[in-house]
């Protein structure tokens, strides 16, 4: 019974390294400086504490723990998407 | 003399490097989850069992500065759950609104604790690298945590890009679905993620991220049963592997009335053909000093596994899950919050409290009430 492959693999493992690859190319336009550069003594809205993208470390830690325990997709947010806690 | 001056110098060779706490913070959530699910044996044969459990979630932070170059954060997150595992106790009874019985006793109220450490070494101006190790335990449960991950900063600090790479393995003992204890059983989780932040203007910047995932081994928690076509209960059977992977992109705009919009997007798959998109909107505004309010709002939508079933052939012996978290569903979240940052001259320069609700409900009948605060002090 575990010699059994899931039908269609393949093809999500093709999606998958698409999204990586699609990744791959962003830092690589970002690494080359082809964005714009904005100097510090003009980032002062950026440094507001609203701006991050997760304000608090503990808040981020229980809602990424909720919803990778609680449906099938999981990652991107710089964390595993599965393994320890959590059964999944 | 020469005893006393030797003295001296190994234990100034041997001194710590002086360390000073940067901030200390607690937070406190709890979870009341209500609903069925086709996993769950805890309701009348036939028909999806009850998914009822409350969680009871303190965490606690401290990160400290030691010497010049590193930066020390440890982080203890603990989870008190009722009915983890959920199953066969209940089995062809009715639905009640108490919590059903566990599978084995030490799901009753599981009590499950992480001791996390991650240490950040400042190598330049530009460039961080940091370790992580975390150990979970509880019952009948483990889980080791490890990882490098590297940061440099580019172009003024206008892009930032983190890379890091994580290994997670977990023992933990395998049940059959009428809870009996079979054995010991393993799973190890590889995890690669990549970030780019970019400032795109004054008032915006946007992040790309890549999370990229391989676990093996035993991949379910064991309990699961699947219900068969002929109103009977067989177990959960997954494959041994799976590769998944996220694309997340993620942009927060300054707002001129003393605001911020944040948006997120995030396309997933994985190759038990999971495909799901989830995205989220964020609204903060300030209402006076260091007081200010959140709402916002989460869509999630996944396709179920191919694996999937509400009634299995009996006779078949492929792959079978009924797991409601793995079906296809639609799920959306609500919430809004108050945070309080009030500054100080003096020890503490920061005061921290926050307060927030959220409301997650889905199409396949999963309800969950979180309610959550912390407090902080920044030194």
């Amino acid at each position: 019974m575990s010699r059994i492959r899931p039908y269609g693999r393949g093809l999500w493992r093709a999606v998958g390294l698409a999204l990586l690859a699609a990744a791959l190319g962003a830092v690589v336009l970002g690494g080359s400086g082809a964005c714009v550069v904005v100097p510090q003594n003009r980032r002062k809205h950026l440094a507001d504490p609203m701006m991050r993208f997760e304000e608090d470390a503990l808040d981020a830690h229980r809602r990424q723990k909720f919803y990778t325990t609680r449906e099938a997709a999981a990652g991107g947010d710089g964390m595993p998407a599965g393994g320890g806690c959590g059964c999944q | 003399m020469t005893v006393a001056l030797l003295a001296a110098l190994v234990a100034q060779a041997v001194a710590p490097p002086p360390y000073a706490i940067e901030s200390v913070r607690v937070r406190f959530t709890h979870y009341d989850q209500r609903g069925r699910g086709y996993q769950s044996a805890a309701g009348p044969a036939g028909t999806a069992g009850s998914e009822q459990l409350t969680v009871e979630q303190p965490q606690a932070e401290v990160v400290a500065r030691v010497g010049e170059r590193i930066t020390e954060r440890v982080w203890i997150p603990m989870d008190v759950v009722t009915a983890a595992s959920p199953d066969h106790s209940r089995y062809n009874r009715p639905i009640t609104d108490d919590p059903p019985d566990a599978v084995s006793t030490a799901s009753r109220r599981n009590v499950a604790g992480t001791f996390d450490a991650l240490t950040t070494y400042h190598l330049d101006r530009d460039t961080d690298v940091a370790f992580r190790t975390a150990f979970h335990m509880e019952e009948p449960f483990e889980s080791w945590a490890f990882g490098i991950g590297v940061t440099r900063s580019m172009a003024e600090e206008n892009t930032v890009f983190d890379a890091n790479v994580y290994q997670v393995l977990d023992w933990f003992d395998r049940f059959k679905i009428d809870g009996m204890r079979e054995a010991r059983s393993n799973r190890s989780t590889s995890n690669l993620n990549l970030t780019l932040t970019q400032v795109l203007s004054p008032t915006t910047v946007g992040a790309i991220s890549y999370g990229g995932t391989l676990q093996s081994g035993t991949l379910g928690n064991t309990w699961s049963s699947v219900l068969l076509a002929d109103g009977s209960r067989g177990a959960e059977r997954l494959p041994r592997e799976r590769w998944r992977h996220a694309l997340a992109a993620r942009l927060a705009q300054w707002l001129p009335w003393q605001g911020a919009l944040k948006v997120s997007y995030r396309i997933y798959v994985d190759d038990w053909s999971a495909l799901a998109n989830t995205g989220e909107v964020t609204v903060v505004q300030r209402l006076f000093a260091g007081l200010r309010l959140r709402a916002s709002y989460r869509a999630h939508h996944q396709t179920a596994v191919r694996f999937f079933t509400k009634a299995a052939d009996p006779d078949a012996t492929g792959y079978r899950t009924g797991d409601s978290d793995l079906a296809r569903f639609v799920a959306q979240t609500v919430g809004g919050g108050l945070t309080w940052d009030l500054s100080r001259a003096g020890v503490v320069t920061d005061l921290h409290f926050d307060l927030g609700y959220e409301h997650y409900f889905r199409t396949n009948d999963l309800t969950v009430d979180i309610a959550t605060c912390g407090f902080g002090l920044l030194f």
